[in-house]
C-alpha cells in the first residue's frame, strides 16, 4: 500500500440473506482523485458505498482507511460523509442548521460554526441562502445544501449517492461541471455512484465498471471507452459494434469475411475473439470503396450526427454514427483505421488484460 | 347539478342539526329558571352559580383534569416508544402482529376493557381509586398515541437517519435531533387524542373508580339518575365548551404544520 492510498479493498464480500451482492472485491482508492462506480442497477455500486460509509459491514474480507481496519467503526467515527441520492435534509432545520448539523454534533462553539457553514455555503454557490427553509428550495439548491452539509466536516473522502439523477439535464449538466471543479479545489477523494456513463466519463479520473457484484473493468474513462475489456463494457459505456472475428496472427485479424490490419497482439493463432469498433469511427465512403460494403436498412436523426444501421455481406449489423446522412437501402462502403479496431478476449481477466496491453503498448499506456 | 347540491347540502345540515340538536337543547335549558327541560320560564345564571358552589364538584373536576393530563403525558412517551419500537421491528409479519395487537385495544368495547381491568386491579390488590382511574386510562390511550405517531415515523424517509449519523450523530442524537423533531405533529396529535379520551371516558372509568374518587362524566352518570337538575346541564355545557376549545386548539395548531408540508409538497411538483 502506497501513501496515496486512503481506501483498501480486500477481497471485500457481502451478502444478505444468503443472497450475493458483492463478490471478492479488492480495489485501492487513491487521495485527491475523482471516482465513479458505474453499473447498471442492482450491481453493488451502493452498497460499495455504504460499506465505506459504515451502514453495512463486510460478510468478509478487509476495508482499510487510511492505514486502519474499519470493518466495524460505525458511521458516525468515520472521516467520510455522503450526499444521499434523495439529499435527506432535515425539514425542520433551515439551511444553516442543515450544514451545521455535523459542526453542532461535534460540539464546536458558535464562533467556530458561522465562518465554516458560510465558506461552505459560498463553496457550493449559495451566498445568502442560510435563513431559507428547506421547503422552499429547489432540487437543485436542496443538492447543493447537501453537499454543503458534508463538506462542511471537512472529510477526506466524499461519497456521492446518484447524487444527480433527480435533476433535469441541464442542470444536470451544469452540476458534473461544478461537482468536478469542487472536487479539484477541495483537493479530497470524491467517490461517485452512477449508472449513468456520460456522467461517469465526464467527471472521473478513474471509473469502476460493476456488473453482478464484480468489477469488471477499472481506468481512466479514455481507456474504458477506447479499450473495453469485454463484451459487457463494451455495450454498458457508449454504443458499439461488437463481431466475431478470428486473431489471424499479432496485428491481424480476421472479421465479415475478410481481413483487416489491428494494433492488437498477445493473442493465440487463430483464437477465436470479439472485435469492437465504435460507431463514430465508421466512416461513409461511395459504394465500392472503402473496408467493407454494407446496405443501409434504417436512419434515424439524433441531432448531432445521424444514427444508422448497415448489414454486411455476412449479415452482421453495424452502427454508424455519422453528420452525413445516406438513403435507406443504398450501399456504401465503410472505412476504419487500424486503431479504431479494438479485439477482446473471451473470459479475460483485468490482470491479464493489462499486462497484455503492457507488453506492447510499454509505458505510454495510461 | 345545481339542484342536487342544494339537496345533498341540506342533508347534511340535517344529519348536522340531528347530531347537535340535542346538545344544544341541553345547553338551552340550563340557562332555564324553572329547573325542568319542559317549560322556559326566564333566563338564569343560577344552576351555574350552583355549579361554581359545589366543593365536591369542583374536587372532582380537578381529580378529572389531573387524570386526563397525567395519563395523555405519561401515555405520550409510551406510546411514542412503542411507535418507535414497531417501527424499528425488523420483519414484516412480527411488525403487523405488533399493530394488531395494538388496534384490538384501540376497537374492542371500553365495558370489556373496564371489566378486565377492575379484574386485574382486584387480582392485584389494588386499591381501586385515583391510581386505578390513572393506569386504566393510560392503558386506552398508549394504542391511540401510537396509532398517531406512527404514521409520521412511516413518512421520515430513512436516509435522514443515515444522514444523521454519517454527520457523527449518536444513537441518541438521531432520535432526539432529527427523529423526535420530525414526529412533532404526531406526538401533539396523540396528546391530544388521548387527553380528549381521558376527559370523556365513562365506561372504563365507571368500573375501576373505587369509592371517594370519581371523575366527571361519572359524576354526571350517577346525578342524572338521582334526579333530573339543570345543574347537570350547566355543567353539561361548561364540558363541551372545553372540549371545543381543545379541537380548536388541535385544529389551528396542526394547520399551520399542514401549511409548511403543502409548500414543500407544492416545490416538489
Amino acid at each position: 500500500m502506497t501513501k496515496k492510498t486512503i481506501i483498501q479493498f480486500d477481497h471485500v464480500a457481502k451478502r444478505f440473506d444468503g443472497e450475493i451482492i458483492l463478490k471478492d472485491i479488492s480495489f485501492a482508492i487513491e487521495r485527491g482523485k475523482f471516482y465513479t462506480l458505474l453499473g447498471p442497477s442492482g450491481c453493488g455500486k451502493t452498497t460499495i458505498l455504504r460499506l465505506i460509509a459504515g451502514f453495512l459491514e463486510p460478510s468478509e474480507g478487509t476495508i482499510t482507511f487510511d492505514g486502519r481496519m474499519v470493518n466495524k467503526i460505525p458511521p458516525n467515527k468515520r472521516q467520510v460523509n455522503t450526499v444521499f441520492q434523495d439529499y435527506a435534509l432535515f425539514p425542520h432545520l433551515n439551511v444553516f442548521e442543515n450544514v451545521a448539523f455535523g459542526l453542532r454534533i461535534n460540539k464546536l462553539t458558535n464562533k467556530e460554526i458561522e465562518p465554516r457553514v458560510k465558506q461552505a455555503l459560498h463553496f457550493v454557490n449559495l451566498d445568502g441562502y442560510q435563513n431559507r427553509e428547506i421547503a422552499e428550495l429547489s432540487g437543485g439548491q436542496k443538492q447543493r445544501v447537501a453537499i454543503a452539509r458534508a463538506i462542511v466536516n471537512q472529510p477526506q473522502v466524499l461519497l456521492l449517492d446518484e447524487p444527480l439523477s433527480a435533476l433535469d439535464l441541464k442542470l444536470r449538466t451544469a452540476m458534473q461541471v461544478e461537482l468536478r471543479q469542487l472536487q479539484r479545489r477541495l483537493g479530497i477523494t470524491f467517490i461517485f455512484v452512477t449508472h449513468d456513463q456520460e456522467e461517469a466519463l465526464a467527471m472521473s479520473d478513474e471509473i469502476f465498471v460493476l456488473n453482478q457484484g464484480k468489477i469488471e473493468q477499472s481506468g481512466s474513462p479514455r481507456s474504458i471507452y477506447d479499450e473495453p475489456i469485454n463484451r459487457f463494457v463494451a455495450d454498458f459505456i457508449g454504443e458499439s459494434n461488437i463481431i466475431p472475428g478470428t486473431m489471424l496472427k499479432d496485428r491481424v485479424v480476421s472479421f465479415a469475411g475478410k481481413t483487416f490490419d489491428c494494433v492488437d497482439q498477445g493473442f493465440d493463432e487463430r483464437e477465436a475473439v470479439e472485435i469492437v469498433i465504435r460507431p463514430e469511427d465508421l466512416e461513409i465512403k461511395p459504394h465500392g470503396e472503402g473496408l467493407l460494403q454494407v446496405r443501409i436498412e434504417s436512419q434515424l436523426f439524433r441531432g448531432v450526427h445521424y444514427e444508422m444501421i448497415g448489414k454486411d455481406e455476412d449479415g452482421n449489423s453495424w452502427m454508424i454514427h455519422s453528420t452525413k446522412s445516406a438513403r435507406i437501402g443504398e450501399e456504401i462502403g465503410l472505412f476504419f483505421e487500424p486503431e479504431a479496431i479494438h479485439v477482446m478476449r473471451h473470459g479475460e481477466t483485468e490482470e491479464a488484460f493489462d499486462r497484455r496491453l503492457e507488453s506492447y503498448e510499454g509505458a505510454g499506456h495510461d | 347539478m345545481v339542484k342536487k347540491r342544494i339537496g345533498s347540502t341540506l342533508f347534511l345540515l340535517c344529519v348536522f342539526v340531528v347530531l347537535y340538536l340535542p346538545i344544544f337543547y341541553l345547553m338551552f335549558y340550563s340557562f332555564n329558571k324553572a329547573g325542568n327541560m319542559t317549560h322556559f320560564t326566564g333566563f338564569t345564571f343560577d344552576w351555574y352559580k350552583e355549579v361554581f358552589s359545589d366543593k365536591r364538584l369542583i374536587a372532582i373536576v380537578v381529580d378529572t383534569v389531573i387524570v386526563a393530563l397525567l395519563s395523555s403525558l405519561l401515555s405520550t412517551v409510551l406510546g411514542v416508544f412503542g411507535a418507535l419500537a414497531i417501527y424499528l421491528t425488523k420483519g414484516r409479519h412480527y411488525k403487523n402482529m405488533l399493530l394488531s395487537l395494538n388496534n384490538i385495544l384501540m376497537v374492542s368495547p371500553d365495558v370489556i376493557i373496564g371489566a378486565s381491568f377492575l379484574i386485574l386491579f382486584t387480582l392485584l390488590g389494588i386499591k381501586l381509586g385515583f391510581i386505578s382511574v390513572l393506569l386504566a386510562h393510560i392503558a386506552f390511550s398508549v394504542p391511540i398515541v401510537v396509532l398517531m405517531v406512527l404514521p409520521k415515523l412511516q413518512e421520515m424517509s430513512p436516509t435522514l437517519i443515515d444522514a444523521a449519523r454519517d454527520l457523527g450523530a449518536k444513537r441518541l442524537d438521531v432520535l432526539l435531533k432529527v427523529v423526535i423533531p420530525f414526529i412533532t405533529p404526531g406526538i401533539f396529535a396523540g396528546f391530544f387524542m388521548a387527553l380528549t379520551y381521558s376527559l370523556d371516558d365513562f365506561a372504563v372509568t365507571f368500573f375501576v373508580t373505587g369509592n371517594g374518587f370519581s371523575t366527571l362524566s361519572v359524576e354526571i352518570y350517577s346525578r342524572a339518575r338521582q334526579g333530573i337538575s339543570m345543574s347537570v346541564n350547566a355543567l353539561s355545557t361548561l364540558i363541551f365548551l372545553i372540549t371545543l376549545a381543545i379541537v380548536l386548539v388541535y385544529y389551528f395548531s396542526t394547520r399551520g404544520m399542514g401549511k409548511v408540508k403543502q409548500l414543500s409538497g407544492g416545490e416538489d411538483a
